[in-house]
């Protein structure tokens, strides 16, 4: 069947690419941005490529001027160390709490679900009291994160685990294999495809967190957003080195939704649909 | 087999170090906020003397007054509630049900479409900020257009719309793959008979498409609702530090720069009954649609 070219298609189309613009123009103007200078940001050329492909901007962004490799290195650390965490925390109870057999597993697994539906601000004086004095360390925001992220990461390895059989665990236990043996080295590597849509969803969380990493670090375990938004007060002047923040802070998130786009909209889509 | 899934101590292993570490960092904490919220102020030392004061900072939150921006906030968030249901979702639905129903570059689209939702709200706001400041008033200007004064963010009227705008522009994309996720999980031959039916476009739409979506239509509602009453990230990175014009902007001011830290526990917790409220509001409506449909159905059969 061969679709014809009619006026609803071609309207269709033409609404289509107007969205389309208006998503990708503000990554357009951040990218030329971050390779112009102040006056021409200002100037004439506020829209059209650089006349200049002012490469510098990166260097300034990055070492001297801004501290973007700083904050760039805290930012990965925290990310990384909460995705060990909630990975290992979340596995072991998920596997604790839908796969062993115990009076009360369904309702320790509605008392951390309902965690999901609270707001972090609800506990944000409460949680500057416990990790102020981490707040010279990347414990400060690592022990949040790993713990507002577990209801998530339980839920999404909850719809996978379901589908495991049990006569894997039945089969390794007349083998004679340990519970322990069993939920890691059985179990858990067929639930590396759920563990990485976990683990997508709570690493955009968690780069992108502003209002926790604004509270609980101090200078030299800044994280990006935090870094970025402050450079944005200090370096008026120079917005070409600003843009350049903008795109390095970016990139590792569009780097990873550019190679696996359909992985990444998977694990919105199941984080999305919290029952 | 049974007795090694049904050990004590292995389950113990297994669930107590989360459950307790859950409970100490996310839960705990919540109920000292409800606790201190009803205080008149939290002691900030040892031997400072603090009373039991009831509900009384939530009556001040509701206070009309000259100084109280907080019901102000409220009806703010509650606007931005409004144009996220009415405006920012049926744009998304729109979008979705064009993808879904089969266009040229459909993926390509949706891909794209999808992408601000993956960057960082910061960098999102930062970005609007500088168009706000350039590109915006050359182009109201070369269309004839007043720029209101002190600019789009400066003046009184405009600001808040303003700074609601990169966070709806962000989130179509995100509301946009959920409904289109559930429109491609329509069974074909429903689709297929309603077309032989003779249904098309905006019929096959309104009568079998959206209907089929409730659920998840139920989701983007209830994520686009409790969004309004938590959004924080955009506004606080495009208004200056010291505003106070929405909800979760005038606990973190009241906490953290003017020190009430109690009177900002009572906001906090109000926000969290605000969004509790809204959950169980969307559940009930969205049940009582579903039982008249099912009654109807059968009735039909």
């Amino acid at each position: 069947m061969k679709r014809k070219v009619t006026v609803g298609t071609i309207l269709k189309q033409v609404f289509l690419i107007l969205w389309l613009i208006l998503c990708l123009f503000p990554l357009y103007w951040m990218f030329t941005m971050s390779l112009k200078d102040t006056n021409e940001i200002f100037g004439g050329n506020m829209v059209g490529l650089p006349t200049q492909w002012l490469w510098s901007n990166y260097g300034n962004a990055w070492g001297s001027g801004g501290r973007v490799s700083n904050y760039m290195l805290n930012s990965v650390i925290d990310t990384f160390a909460t995705l060990i965490g909630t990975s290992l925390l979340g596995y072991m109870s998920a596997y604790g709490l839908l796969r062993m057999r115990w009076k009360g597993q369904k309702v320790v697994f509605t008392y951390i679900l309902m965690g999901m539906m609270i707001p972090m601000h609800a506990a944000l004086y409460p949680l500057t009291e416990i990790l102020l004095t981490l707040t010279k360390t990347h414990w400060a925001l690592i022990i949040p994160y790993v713990a507002f992220n577990i209801p998530i990461t339980i839920l999404i390895l909850s719809g996978f685990i379901a589908n495991i059989p049990y006569e894997m665990e039945e089969a390794a236990c007349i083998d004679g294999s340990g519970i322990y043996r069993t939920a890691f080295t059985i179990i858990l590597p067929m639930m590396v495809p759920a563990l990485i849509t976990a683990a997508i969803f709570v690493f955009l969380q968690v780069w992108n967190e502003l209002l926790l990493a604004s509270l609980f670090t101090t200078d030299s375990v800044r994280t990006l957003t935090v870094g970025i938004k402050q450079m944005s007060g200090q370096y008026q002047t120079d917005y070409g080195s600003m843009g350049a923040g903008l795109v390095i802070a970016t990139l590792p998130t569009l780097v990873l939704y550019m190679c696996m786009s359909g992985q990444v909209q998977k694990s919105l889509i199941a984080g999305a649909v919290k029952g | 087999m049974k007795r090694v899934l049904s050990n004590k101590w292995n389950i113990a292993v297994f669930v107590l170090p989360t459950v307790l570490f859950f409970t100490y960092i996310v839960i705990f904490p919540i109920f000292k906020t409800l606790w201190y919220s009803l205080l008149n102020e939290i002691p900030a030392k040892i031997g400072d003397q603090s009373h039991f004061s009831g509900i009384e900072h939530y009556i001040t939150m509701f206070t009309p007054g000259r100084r109280n921006s907080f019901p102000g906030a409220v009806v703010n968030s509650l606007s931005y509630a409004a144009i996220s249901v009415f405006i920012q979702l049926p744009f998304s639905l729109f979008i979705a049900l064009l993808l879904a129903n089969g266009v040229k570059g459909e993926s390509m689209y949706r891909n794209v479409f999808f992408i601000p939702v993956v960057i960082s709200s910061v960098v999102v706001s930062l970005l609007w900020g500088r168009l706000y400041k350039s590109l915006l008033p050359q182009i109201f200007e070369s269309l004839n257009w007043e720029i209101p004064k002190n600019g789009f963010l400066g003046n009184e009227q405009t600001k808040i719309l303003f700074s609601f705008i990169p966070s709806l522009w962000q989130y179509v994309g995100y509301h946009m793959l959920l409904m289109y996720g559930a429109l491609k999980s329509i069974p074909d031959d429903i689709i297929e008979a309603a077309t032989v039916d003779g249904a098309s476009g905006p019929m096959l739409a309104f009568r079998i498409q959206i209907p089929m979506i409730k659920p998840m239509l139920k989701v983007c509602l209830s994520f686009s609702l409790i969004g309004s009453f938590k959004l924080f990230d955009t506004p606080w990175v495009l208004l200056e530090r010291s505003n106070m014009d929405l909800p979760a902007l005038s606990m973190y001011v009241e906490m953290f720069s003017n020190h009430k830290y109690s009177y900002a526990s009572a906001q906090a917790i109000f926000i969290v009954l605000e969004c509790l409220v809204f959950t169980v509001l969307l559940n009930v409506v969205f049940k009582d649609r579903d039982g008249k449909r099912l009654g109807r159905g059968k009735g039909a059969a």
